[in-house]
């Protein structure tokens, strides 16, 4: 705590204030909203996925032991998980490689670039996926044709096919959020002190060597935080597959999201669907803490960086309160 | 020299690949421009990259915003009041909140600084199904209300602001202030807010293109075709249009519309990108 009163010397204790309420009425009504659109649909959730669908009593674990021998949730499951594993790979890979690249001298254009790459972040999820979409369709697009036109394939070809499809929706999230990703890369590689990279220019390294050994350690801890965001948004994947199963069909458990929403909204089954969810969350959070373990704990075996890193640790352990809830040094709004 | 030469080598070809992935991005684009120029039956019929006429663009704009009944207008209104009464009210909250956190301790402020470090944990799609329950209990849904309240809980939004506001504000004016006797919420609108205006502009910016984009939310939350945003219209246009028969005539609205709700984002974007790229970046370096 008193790490933090340094940063902040505006803090004060209550009886310094001219109104000591004020800070508890200032918080007042993001709290009371907090509870009622976060906290309470929460619990009304857990509750409700103990319910009976048929008599609307409590019923115990009878959903959730539904659930475990529910093909379909789990099928749908995998194949988020198999979707996350190649796309968030690609697209956290490229989006390195662009802002590594951008940054580099070799690089002409770097503001033009970096404003084309970040477009597709203000264009709705929904009408990427309308646009991919009739662009996939080969009615639509004669570039699908041309493999057949040229002789090297007997049919056109057709992303949104059965087996294609998956690798079509993944297309279309890498071409949403590269971008992003690479913008939060390039916006942290320019908070590296320029005297670090001209010194180890001075001593002979090659831009290669810079990247390898001083851009991307440096990098790791946002590259944790865009890899965490990218796996919670797989597991949660709706949009795209939701507006591409108005264009070609695809099976209603495609994805659980996709599973949840028919179960509540189809079939009118809400307490599975609660279920689903509760299942779901857990999942989503146990799948991001895991990583982060994973992440600290390679981290661990690299006691040089320890001293940098022991600066940020409080803001970096999420699930931990009290001392993780610290305003932290040198985090700059630049 | 040949190391020069192999460097010159990786900067044409890094250079070849920047232009490729530009293109990529930018096709679709241009194929949703040149295809609002084209009518039903061109659309399947011309080079897919080749634009169409002015006078189909024409009559697409008039078909756009009369088909049945000019529902399309009100759509781009409902998403224009989302997103404006969602990022307004919600950037002062964030800020008001941030404000207070960041600048004062209190009893439960560690407990709501977990509450929001949490809330950035659980992903909101989760929360959907039940926030349509609750929702049902209060007589909410289906409602602009309904749709705006739970968005204006922006965890993000508390954390960004607390971390802005803890280095942007000068604590000396504050102090001088409060000796002058002026009372905490005057202190915080009249010298406070106006010195945090940038790092304002930049959520409001984040959670207006937050709420213009969502689509889960109001798809559940909204049953009555009049209140629907942008998103949700068009998606249930584009499903219409995949049953054959009399819609079949739907698809270049979609396709226009679809440019509709994205060209005034795309003509501002790159002038706000810089303050938003900066806000994403919070995240990244002091959280996660």
């Amino acid at each position: 705590m008193s790490r933090s009163a340094k940063v902040t010397p505006v803090t004060l204790r209550r009886s310094r204030l001219n109104r000591p309420g004020a800070p508890l009425a200032m918080v007042t009504p993001f709290v009371v909203l907090f509870v009622i659109f976060f906290v309470a649909p929460l619990v009304y959730s857990v509750y409700t996925s103990f319910k009976s669908p048929l008599t609307g009593q409590l019923s115990g674990w009878a959903n959730y032991r539904f659930l475990l021998h529910d093909t379909e949730y789990w099928q749908g499951l995998q194949r988020v998980v198999y979707f996350g594993v190649i796309q968030v790979t690609v697209m956290i890979v490229a989006a390195m490689a662009l802002a590594l690249f951008l940054d580099s001298p070799y690089c002409r254009g770097k503001r033009i670039f970096a404003t084309i790459y970040f477009l597709p972040y203000a264009i709705p999820g929904v009408i990427a996926a309308i646009m991919w979409g009739f662009l996939f369709t080969p009615q639509l697009d004669s570039l699908l044709g041309l493999p057949r036109d040229f002789g090297l394939m007997n049919t056109t070809v057709n992303p949104l096919g059965s087996k294609l499809v998956l690798y079509a929706i993944m297309f279309i999230v890498t071409w949403e959020f590269t971008g992003y990703n690479m913008t939060i890369y390039l916006t942290s590689l320019s908070s590296i002190p320029a005297e670090i990279l001209s010194a180890a220019r001075i001593d002979g390294a090659s831009e290669w060597q810079i990247a390898r050994r001083i851009k991307i350690p440096l990098l790791r801890r946002t590259i944790t935080f865009t890899l965490v965001l990218s796996i919670i948004g797989t597991l949660q994947l709706f949009n795209e597959p939701s507006v591409v199963s108005q264009i070609t069909s695809l099976p209603i458990g495609y994805t659980p999201n996709l599973l949840i929403y028919t179960t509540a909204f189809s079939y009118g089954n809400i307490p599975l669907a609660a279920a689903m969810s509760v299942v779901l969350a857990i999942i989503t959070i146990l799948g991001s803490l895991a990583f982060f373990r994973i992440v600290r704990s390679r981290e661990k075996e690299r006691p040089a960086r320890k001293a940098r890193r022991s600066a940020l640790a409080a803001a970096q352990s999420p699930g931990r309160t009290g001392a993780g809830v610290d305003v932290p040094e040198g985090s700059g709004v630049r | 020299m040949r190391s020069k030469a192999r460097l010159r080598f990786g900067g044409t070809f890094g250079m070849a690949m920047l232009a490729l992935i530009a293109a990529i991005v930018i096709v679709p684009l241009y194929w949703l421009v040149v295809a609002s120029t084209k009518g039903n039956s061109t659309l399947f019929n011309s080079n897919t990259f080749v634009p169409g006429s002015f006078s189909a663009l024409g009559s697409n704009i008039s078909q756009l915003f009369t088909v049945q009944n000019g529902i399309f207008g009100q759509w781009l209104l409902n998403s224009v009041i989302y997103g404006f009464v969602t990022a307004a009210l919600g950037t002062y909250l964030c800020t008001l909140t941030g404000y207070a956190v960041s600048m004062f301790r209190f009893r439960g402020r560690a407990a709501l600084m977990s509450g929001v470090l949490g809330g950035l944990m659980v992903p909101s799609t989760v929360l959907i199904v039940p926030l349509f329950i609750l929702e049902r209990t209060m007589h909410l849904t289906d409602s602009y209300e309904g749709v705006i309240l739970p968005m204006l809980v922006f965890p993000f939004g508390v954390y960004f602001m607390s971390i802005y506001i803890g280095e942007a504000v000068p604590s000396t004016l504050l102090e001088a202030a409060r000796i002058d006797g002026a009372r905490e919420f005057q202190i915080f609108n009249r010298i406070a807010l106006p010195t945090v205006v940038p790092g304002m502009v930049t959520l409001f910016l984040i959670s207006f293109i937050g709420t213009w984009n969502n689509y889960f939310l109001p798809l559940v939350l909204v049953s009555s075709t009049a209140k629907y945003p942008l998103t949700v219209g068009l998606s249930i246009w584009l499903g219409s249009v995949a049953t054959p028969g009399v819609n079949q005539a739907l698809y270049p609205q979609v396709i226009l519309g679809s440019l509709v709700s994205t060209l005034p984002m795309l003509i501002l974007f790159p002038f706000l990108q810089r303050y938003v790229a900066r806000g994403l970046t919070v995240g990244a370096l002091a959280g996660g």
